[in-house]
């Protein structure tokens, strides 16, 4: 099974690498059939890895949510999942364009860790260890998404109008909607992850919230996105600043996930 | 405006409460870039004596609780009451007439179609419930429909959540009691002043094929001292799966080694006594010596550089770690294999009998429960807020017969438009 996932671990990296490629070279030559054949690309890479993350799950025997590797890996998948879903709902190949060299790095980071399947700790043996690490897969995915749809923003300012653009790019206030779709999706699912780490805690250690580095870390996340969807409720404030906050709030996500285990040592620093 | 009152708008206001957010958010990484707990000296050493100065000052090496956290967090509640409490009647009444057409009937809408046939299809395609038919005010045959207003108190149960839930918390760090008990299958010991004693019945260190922990297990049994008879209660804990008893939870929280001490004078057994690792036994006939157990390697070995260890968890080559104090000064420190003894002038030591102990907390927190439901409470609200999103439509007849259709969705913004008018049929990109 880990020999089946290897491969189809390699396959799903060069897949992802090549829907990258098409998605450039549909901004670059401007015709939608080629976004076509990325999306479709993303969307092979996504099945097989769903299939390389059941490979991996029946041969260690558990969810593959336990360590670097797998954590990084699942990352990708939900950053892939959640780009998708938001391509095809609003139409929106060039947030794919945007999204995809995201997805390659993160995958990328995975493919650099131990793939060793480890034998878990007591602590890390409960089920509330898969909700509380799927919700934050799902969380980490939907807020790689308003990041890329922040910088989207960000640039579309600067950029010359063209009619390519304008057909592509949606104007700036449906942008602010779709990043606004986007950031709730992962507040929602922050808090899950918040909440379920939270009961998880309080059967393992004994106490549900201890401002361990990494708890801290995914509650500061919380609150610069919760301030976000605030700030987007007050004239003038949606758009640019609301786009420099997803932008934020997501270095504070890859803070939260890199960062707090190379920093910050704490009871997390296994995963 | 009375300065009373201003200061009063300001505090429930939403900008207050977006700057308290920013601060609190800055508050705790700065609670975790710095390490808590640690000493003058700790931070000297690491930074320098200004900024360990200034960080106890501050409080910095104990962030989170300290007066300026616990300040921001009370704004942050008082800030959230009041705009909960202040906005609690203007959201009854909203709730009220979204459902009613009156209001809406007057209103444009955020986006309208004009000349429609059949305006219930386009409700239809909306996915709005079916139109109650009306009339406006001029006598007009129209059409309303509202869903999905339990969205619109949202934000206000997310706040609610929130609340509940730093109440149930700081409620809880005020009166919570823990306490820690270890030992060895055998033991029995008091849980702290609570009157209550624990007994360790049994412990087991289960281990995989490869070594490694599986899972820790201990049997305990507790009595309740305070009672006539000394009536107990007994569970099995392992890590992840405490037991509640006698209305306190009890965690396997971790282990470590123990071990037997023998002590003899003279060749004369004088003491035994089983001892875990960082404990210390004084001598009985001279209890200003004291024999302390540092630490036991299973499987010794010592690589120069990095200091003792052990090589696996298999009892291979057990050594004892111990130092020896007399008035409070060492007189030894050394490590001593299984088959070795210590002799102190008359005194000889041996370690025996290697065991695993077991460190259980012990908790009461009466207020958990209501942590819990704050945070259920959040996600409910946030899922009101976020996926349930409270929409109108309606259409009114116009005099040549047709039909103009309006709709308002709150938060739909752009998208709702494009939905609406796709649902319309007139949408600029319809292909
Ligand atoms: C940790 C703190 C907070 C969180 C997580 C939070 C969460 C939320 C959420 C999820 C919404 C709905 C936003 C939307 O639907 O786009 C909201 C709206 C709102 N919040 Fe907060 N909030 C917090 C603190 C506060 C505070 C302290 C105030 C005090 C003034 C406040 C005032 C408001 C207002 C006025 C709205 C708009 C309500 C509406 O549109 O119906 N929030 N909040």
């Amino acid at each position: 099974m880990l020999q089946i996932e290897n491969t189809l671990f390699t396959i799903v990296m060069l897949l992802y690498f090549a829907a990258m490629l098409l998605y450039f070279a549909f901004i670059a030559v401007k015709k939608d059939g080629v976004a076509k054949v990325a999306i479709g690309l993303q969307a092979a890479g996504l099945a097989l890895h769903t299939a390389a993350l059941i490979c991996r799950g029946i041969g260690a025997g558990r969810l593959p949510l336990t360590n670097q590797y797998e954590f990084a890996t699942s990352f990708a998948w939900g950053l892939c999942l959640v780009s998708l879903i938001f391509v095809l709902r609003f139409k929106f190949p060039v947030l794919g364009a945007f999204a995809s060299p995201v997805t390659f790095l993160i995958i990328g980071y995975a493919a650099m860790q131990s793939k060793e399947v480890r034998s878990l700790m007591p602590a890390l043996r409960s089920n509330w260890l898969g909700f509380h690490v799927s919700t934050a897969i799902i969380a980490y995915g939907a807020f790689g998404v308003s990041f890329v749809l922040g910088v989207i923003f960000l640039l579309r300012d600067r950029m010359r109008n063209s009619g390519f653009l304008d057909q592509h790019i949606p104007n700036r206030e449906k942008l602010d909607v779709i990043a606004y779709r986007s950031v709730s999706l992962g507040l929602l699912f922050l808090t899950f992850t918040i909440v379920t780490g939270a009961i998880w805690a309080e059967r393992a250690w004994g106490s549900y919230w201890s401002w361990d580095p990494k708890e801290t870390w995914s509650l500061v996340t919380w609150i610069i996105y919760a301030a976000y969807l605030h700030l987007r409720l007050r004239r003038g404030w949606q758009g640019r600043a609301a786009a420099i906050f997803a932008v934020v709030g997501f270095a504070c996500v890859i803070f939260t996930y890199i960062g707090v285990n190379t920093f910050l040592p704490g009871v997390h620093s296994y995963a | 405006m009375s300065v009373f009152k201003r200061i009063y708008k300001f505090i429930a206001s939403m900008r207050f409460a977006i700057a308290l957010l920013v601060v609190l958010a800055v508050a705790c990484s700065v609670g975790s870039l710095v390490t808590q707990g640690q000493s003058y000296d700790w931070y000297a050493q690491r930074y320098s004596e200004r900024t360990a100065a200034l960080i106890l000052a501050l409080g910095l090496d104990d962030a989170f609780h300290s007066a300026w956290f616990i300040a921001i967090t009370g704004f942050l509640c008082l800030n959230l009451t009041l705009c909960n409490l202040t906005r609690l009647p203007r959201l009854i009444r909203l709730a009220k007439a979204e459902g009613r057409p009156e209001g809406a009937l007057k209103d444009p809408g955020d986006v309208s179609a004009a000349n429609i046939a059949d305006p219930r299809a386009v409700f239809a395609r909306l996915r709005m419930p079916a139109p109650i038919a009306c009339q406006t005010e001029d006598g007009r045959e129209a059409l309303f429909a509202s869903k999905h207003r339990a969205g619109l108190w949202g934000a206000w149960v997310c706040h609610l959540g929130i609340l509940l839930l730093i109440l149930g918390f700081g409620l809880g760090q005020m009166t919570q009691e823990q306490y820690a008990v270890y030992g060895v299958p055998g033991d029995v010991k008091p849980i702290g002043d609570t009157g209550r004693m624990l007994q360790i019945d049994d412990f087991t260190v289960g281990l995989r094929d490869d070594d490694t922990v599986e899972q820790y297990t201990a049997k305990i049994t507790v009595y309740d001292m305070n009672a006539d008879g000394a009536p107990s209660q007994s569970a099995e804990i392992r890590v992840n799966q405490p037991a509640t008893l006698f209305g306190m939870k009890f965690y396997q929280n971790s282990t470590g080694w123990a071990g037997k001490v023998n002590i003899a004078k003279d060749g004369e057994p004088l003491q035994e006594a089983v001892i875990c690792a960082g404990e210390y036994l004084p001598v009985a006939d001279k209890p200003e010596l004291v024999v302390v157990l540092n630490a036991f390697y299973p499987d010794y070995r010592f690589v120069p550089g990095e200091g003792p260890s052990t090589a696996s968890g298999q009892l291979n080559h057990p050594a004892w770690l111990y130092s020896v104090y007399y008035q409070g000064q060492v007189l030894g420190m050394n490590a001593l294999m299984a088959d070795e003894e210590l002799t102190i002038d008359e005194y000889t030591v041996t370690f025996t009998d290697p065991q695993s102990y077991t460190l259980i907390s012990v908790k009461r927190d009466r207020f958990t429960p209501l942590a819990l439901v704050g945070g259920l409470v959040t996600m409910l609200g946030l899922l009101l807020a976020f996926y349930v999103q409270p929409a109108r439509a309606w259409a009114i007849r116009q005099d040549d017969g047709g039909w103009t259709v309006h709709g308002r969705c709150r938060k739909g913004g752009a998208i709702w438009r494009e939905d609406f008018e796709r649902a319309a049929g007139t949408a600029s990109n319809e292909e």
